[in-house]
C-alpha cells in the first residue's frame, strides 16, 4: 500500500486485524492465527480513516473478539520476529470505555506520538464479558527506558487518572502462562 | 500548516533544542511536543508526527469516507457500505452518540479528553 495522492503519509504502514474466539475448545496457537482475519492495511491518513469509519467500534462488539493494528509486517501474535522479545502494557477499562480509549491510543500510534524510536509493533483491544482490555506491544521488553516512556505517553493520551493499574506483562511470561494453564487442561483431562 | 515556502532559496529547516529532563515537563496536551509543535514533519524530517486534532480532521475529507476496496464483509465487525446508505451517520447505536457527534460532525481535537474513573 502507498498513500494515493494528496494524502497525508504516516510513519509506517499499519493492517488492521480482527480476531474472536470460537466458542468451546481451547485455542491453540495454530488456531489462533487461524481465527485471525487480515481487515486490510493503509499507507496514509485518509486510508485509515476510509477502514476506521466502516468497522464498529470496540464498544460494539460482541462476544471474545479482538481489534489489532499492528504495523504492516508484523502479525499480532507473540511468536512473529518483531514481538518475541517484546511485551505490553495492558489497561483493564470498565464496559463502556473501551471505543473511545481505543481511538485515542491508534491516533497516537499513527501519528507517532510514543517517541520510542521504532520500538512500537501494535496495538490491540480486547472485548471480554466483563471487561475490556486495551494493550500496546513494543519490540523489546527489557528496555527500561522506553517501556516507561509508553507508559507515560500512555497515561497522557488516554488521560488516565493516576490511580490506574496499567501492568506489563512480557511475551515470555504470556506464553509460559498460556502453555501453564493448557498444561492444566491436559492433566485434567479437559482437551 | 507552513505556507510560506520558499523556492529561490535553500535554508536549513530551523530546529529549537528542548531539554526535557522528567516526565512532568511534558506539555500537558498530547497534541504538544515539547516546546510547541509547528510542523507535522520534525525538524530533519526523521518522523511524521500527527496530532490528534490533525488527524480529526482529516476524517471529513471526501477519500476518507469511501469504504477501501478491499472491506472483507464480516458480519457485525465491517461495514462497506453502510455511509453510502447514510451519509453522516455511521452509527446508530444509542450508546456511542457522543463519540459519533464527535467523530463526524465537528474537527473536534479540542474537545476536553473525557475523564476516566475506573
Amino acid at each position: 500500500v502507498v498513500p494515493g495522492a494528496g494524502e497525508h503519509p504516516l510513519q509506517y504502514n499499519y493492517t488492521f486485524w480482527y480476531s474472536r474466539r470460537t466458542p468451546g475448545r481451547p485455542t491453540s496457537s495454530q488456531s489462533y492465527e487461524q481465527n485471525i482475519k487480515q481487515i486490510g492495511s493503509f499507507a496514509s491518513v485518509e486510508q485509515f480513516w476510509r477502514f476506521y469509519s466502516h468497522m464498529v467500534r470496540p464498544g460494539d462488539l460482541t462476544g471474545h473478539s479482538d481489534f489489532h493494528l499492528f504495523k504492516e509486517g508484523i502479525k499480532p501474535m507473540w511468536e512473529d520476529d518483531a514481538n518475541k522479545s517484546g511485551g505490553k502494557w495492558i489497561i483493564r477499562l470498565r464496559k463502556g470505555l473501551a471505543s473511545r480509549c481505543w481511538e485515542n491510543l491508534i491516533l497516537a500510534m499513527l501519528g507517532e506520538q510514543f517517541m520510542v524510536g521504532e520500538e512500537i509493533c501494535g496495538a490491540v483491544v480486547s472485548v471480554r464479558f466483563q471487561e475490556d482490555i486495551i494493550s500496546i506491544w513494543n519490540k523489546t521488553a527489557s528496555d527500561q527506558a522506553t517501556t516507561a516512556r509508553i507508559r507515560d505517553t500512555l497515561r497522557r493520551v488516554l488521560n488516565l487518572p493516576p490511580n490506574t493499574i496499567m501492568e506489563y506483562k512480557t511475551h515470555t511470561d504470556s506464553i509460559k502462562a498460556w502453555e501453564e494453564f493448557h498444561g492444566l487442561v491436559n492433566t485434567s483431562g479437559g482437551r | 500548516m507552513s505556507s510560506g515556502c520558499q523556492k529561490t532559496t535553500s535554508r536549513a529547516i530551523p530546529t529549537r533544542r528542548v531539554i526535557v529532563n522528567d516526565a512532568t515537563q511534558m506539555p500537558i496536551d498530547y497534541s504538544t511536543t515539547p516546546g510547541g509543535t509547528l510542523f507535522s514533519t520534525t525538524p530533519g524530517g526523521t518522523k511524521i508526527i500527527y496530532d490528534r486534532k490533525f488527524l480529526m480532521e482529516c476524517r471529513n475529507s471526501p477519500v476518507a469516507r469511501t469504504p477501501p476496496r478491499f472491506l472483507p464483509n464480516i458480519p457485525g465487525v465491517t461495514s462497506p457500505n453502510r455511509e453510502e446508505d447514510k451519509p453522516g451517520t455511521n452509527h446508530t447505536e444509542p450508546n456511542h452518540v457522543a463519540t459519533n457527534s464527535n467523530h463526524l460532525d465537528k474537527p473536534s481535537g479540542d474537545d476536553a479528553q473525557f475523564e476516566m474513573d475506573i
